[in-house]
């Protein structure tokens, strides 16, 4: 199969790589998709969509034997449970490496669709300080890119996958293509409201979510079923399962293979030009090559730049477009940390439909400039979910018989506001993967390790992220607040938003690919998951992923059609 | 409506939709996996305790969650809940533990917890909760975990009914009330009498590795 021409091969089927395939085969290439994961069947391959707890395995209490022996990793997630597992990584059959001192926690898909079909569907575009941000205070290299170059990309992509959400005219959070907003409890109208009149500065907004509120694109409004990760047959929520692909699909123009791990890249004499993919059959051992004028890598972030690494060649000795020096390291994530108040207000409503959203408190910290009392550059925001306790925080109290069994019947008497503050992280050298030089995986390729620790700015974040939520709290009303004093943090991965290993710049001495995610070093090469970020902001990376994506391929088909790419 | 289609509703009514939404694609393999599967505790015949273990934790469970106005543990089969999850999801040393006080119990009635009289039996439960009472299960907001499993007898014993009751079918439509699907509504009147809604997911599997 390895005469098969296709004008371009994309590598990996997830937010990105679905995006790659759309825009491309839309502007009429033909397109090989390659996923190293599993066929499943949008909706139909969603068996855990709707399932009862009754019916699920220990009623879906977490299988634990088997998170230990095959699920290490992956059952640290939050959407890892019996009814999405299907989805998840085998930590054992996929293994890498991670360092005791510096861990990295890995979460990975491995179906068709990969993260897409996990992920928390919060969408918040960056700003132009967001762009700004290691240029004005030095860390990490100055973005090539900047919001004005991106705006109209964010709008492409919005107007395809749908959001939703309140347009409020913040200048460092700018508003997307908004569909209307989801709906607010009573108490958080109370909580808004008493936070608006006691610190204006601190606003509070609806979180902006791929779901759909109205019908979109032939999808169907969300119908609030609750736990998204399971798969939503409806489409309500994007994933590349449910739009992209199809999307792609309809055009003619894509070929989608599963079960097919990309091992190395290889080039031509010039070593400028991507010439063969090489993947292996992850269920037949089979090996082929496929060709195509343009290869997309989006195989998530760190699959990425271990493939990079491991297509090292004389000409390119440390990795793929590797003269910087800058593949693998700058490695990034947010940090999340939960501070929790207690509110009695409203306590006689309730509310219908499970809200797969909550309330989000942008970034008030260094907004326009360095706040005089900020012993930290960039910010966080909250996102802050609501939720009505009921007999999963009622039943470990004394009692027997009518009157214990009363008390698992009603909501508790109070709300539980949650502040989880998304810390930005600085990009930082130390922070990296790298290709073992002896340990290899099943089918032979080096293993991906992996050494990440947080630094004192995160860590001064954390500690603001304390003070000022103690402070939102009391404004809220909140009558018990539980303060978390950071004394016990994520690891790096948990917050599931890695970013950086094979980051973009204007100058090939400093970074891997250049402003329109094109490899510095090999003309027919772009690389647009979150390996190619820079900084990280504080905000959901997603739909920038998705917008760098759509505008790449914009790039590389006009420069193919300019005859730029083919060396 | 042909016959597939009607099963389809019929799978998402059952699940607590009110409205059924436009462009629903439920498949056949997907609904006949939600109709067809069994409950959980009818999916294997639970065989880790004796027949006088069996009646011991059916009596205690009866005790914890009574039948009242609404269904208790024993109609919602609570009891083989505990009994599948202590064989299936302890690991030995959770199952050594749960055994012993089981054996306990057994010694401070008598020989015999059926043979004493409900009163007898709650006593007893209660002298054990009452020499529990420093344990950390007790301590508030103490449930964000998976399982404690340095709780006492009593403590592990009152969870597993609490779970074995609320997460069933029984428990979960008869005690508790489905969250309708279909539309959202943020606010709604909330009487003294009404029900929580059932789980779509636990909070506890939230807790795993989150930070504090």
């Amino acid at each position: 199969m390895n005469d098969t021409q296709f004008d371009a091969i994309v590598v990996g089927s997830g937010m990105s790589g679905g995006w790659a395939a759309k825009e491309l085969t839309e502007k009429g290439l033909k397109v090989l998709v390659l996923d190293r994961g599993s066929m499943i069947r949008h909706g139909v391959d969603y068996v855990g969509e709707h399932a009862e707890a009754w019916k699920l395995p220990f009623y879906g209490m977490p299988d634990r034997e088997r998170a230990a022996s095959d699920y290490p990793i992956q059952s640290k997630s939050y959407a890892f449970s019996d009814a999405t597992i299907q989805f998840f990584n085998n930590d054992r059959d996929n293994p890498y490496l991670r360092n005791e001192d510096k861990p990295f926690n890995w979460i990975r898909a491995d179906v068709v669709g990969g993260r897409s079909l996990l992920w928390g569907r919060q969408v918040y575009r960056w700003s132009e300080q967001d762009f700004r941000a290691n240029e004005t205070d030095g860390h990490g290299i100055p973005w090539p890119v900047d919001y004005a170059d991106l705006a109209p990309w964010y709008s492409h992509v919005e107007r395809f996958i749908g959001v939703s959400g309140e347009a409020e005219g913040f200048d460092h959070l700018p508003d997307s293509e908004f569909l209307p907003p989801m709906d607010y409890y009573a108490v958080e109208n109370t909580i808004k409201q008493r936070v608006k009149e006691k610190l204006p500065e601190v606003p509070i907004t609806m979180g902006r979510v791929a779901i759909l509120t109205q019908e979109h694109n032939g999808r169907a409004p969300c119908h609030y079923c609750g736990p998204c990760q399971r798969g939503c047959s409806t489409g309500s929520y994007f994933s590349s399962q449910s739009s992209t692909l199809p999307a792609a699909q309809a055009t003619g123009n894509m070929t989608l293979l599963s079960d097919q791990l990309v091992e190395r890249l290889v080039h031509d004499d010039t070593g400028r030009r991507i010439t063969g993919v090489n993947a292996v059959n992850t269920q037949t051992g089979e090996r082929t090559t496929y060709t195509a004028k343009l290869v997309f890598l989006c195989a998530s972030t760190l699959a990425s730049t271990q493939l990079m690494l491991n297509s090292r060649s004389e000409l390119h000795p440390n990795g793929l477009s590797n003269r910087s020096g800058a593949l693998g390291h700058y490695l990034m994530d947010h940090l999340a940390i939960s501070h929790t108040g207690v509110l009695v207000d409203d306590v006689d409503t309730y509310y219908q439909g499970n809200r797969p959203n909550a309330m989000y408190i942008p970034r008030f910290r260094n907004v326009g400039g360095q706040d005089a009392d900020a012993d930290f550059v960039r910010g966080y925001g909250y996102q802050s979910p609501v939720l009505r306790p009921d007999w999963e925080f009622a039943f470990n109290r004394k009692g027997f018989g009518a009157s214990y069994k009363d008390a698992l019947l009603r909501p508790a008497p109070y709300w539980v506001w949650a502040l989880r503050a998304f810390v930005e992280c600085l990009p930082r050298a130390d922070n990296r993967v790298f290709l073992d030089a002896t340990k290899k995986d099943r089918f032979g390729m080096p293993l991906l390790a992996t050494e990440f620790t947080w630094g004192d700015n995160e860590r001064a974040l954390v500690r603001d992220s304390a003070v000022q939520a103690e402070k939102i709290l009391r404004a809220a009303g909140a009558v018990y607040s539980l303060i978390a004093d950071g004394s016990k943090l994520d690891e790096g991965g948990d917050g599931v938003h890695e970013m950086g290993t094979a980051r973009m710049g204007a100058d090939p001495a400093t970074s891997v690919l250049n402003g329109f995610n094109q490899a510095h070093e090999i003309d027919n090469l772009f690389v647009t998951d979150g390996s190619f970020m820079t900084s990280a902001s504080c905000v959901n990376p997603s739909l920038t992923y998705m917008a760098f994506t759509a505008r790449a391929c914009d790039y590389a088909v006009k420069q193919l059609a300019e005859g730029n790419l083919t060396s | 409506m042909n016959r597939r289609e009607f099963l389809q509703c019929a799978a998402l009514i059952s699940a607590g939709a009110t409205v059924v939404p436009k462009g629903w694609t439920l498949s056949q393999d997907q609904s006949r996996y939600l109709a067809a599967s069994p409950p959980y505790i009818e999916q294997a015949a639970p065989s880790f305790f004796s027949v006088s273990q069996r009646a011991d934790v059916r009596a205690m469970a009866d005790l914890i969650i009574p039948r009242t106005d609404t269904p208790g543990a024993l109609d919602a089969g609570a009891d083989r809940f505990i009994e599948l999850m202590v064989s299936d999801w302890f690991n030995e040393a959770e199952q050594q533990h749960f055994m012993a006080g089981l054996a306990e119990i057994r010694d401070r009635s008598g020989g015999d917890f059926t043979a004493r009289t409900s009163a007898q039996q709650l006593a007893l439960l209660e002298a054990l909760e009452s020499e529990s009472a420093d344990a950390n299960w007790y301590a508030p907001f103490s449930t964000m975990r998976v399982w404690d499993d340095s709780a006492p007898f009593i403590c592990q014993l009152k969870e597993l009914a609490v779970l074995g009751f609320t997460l069933s079918e029984v428990g979960a439509t008869q005690f508790l009330r489905p969250n309708p699907m279909g539309s959202l509504n943020g606010s709604l009147p909330l009487g003294p009498d009404d029900p929580a809604y059932d789980k779509e997911s636990m909070l506890r599997s939230f807790a795993g590795e989150a930070s504090q």
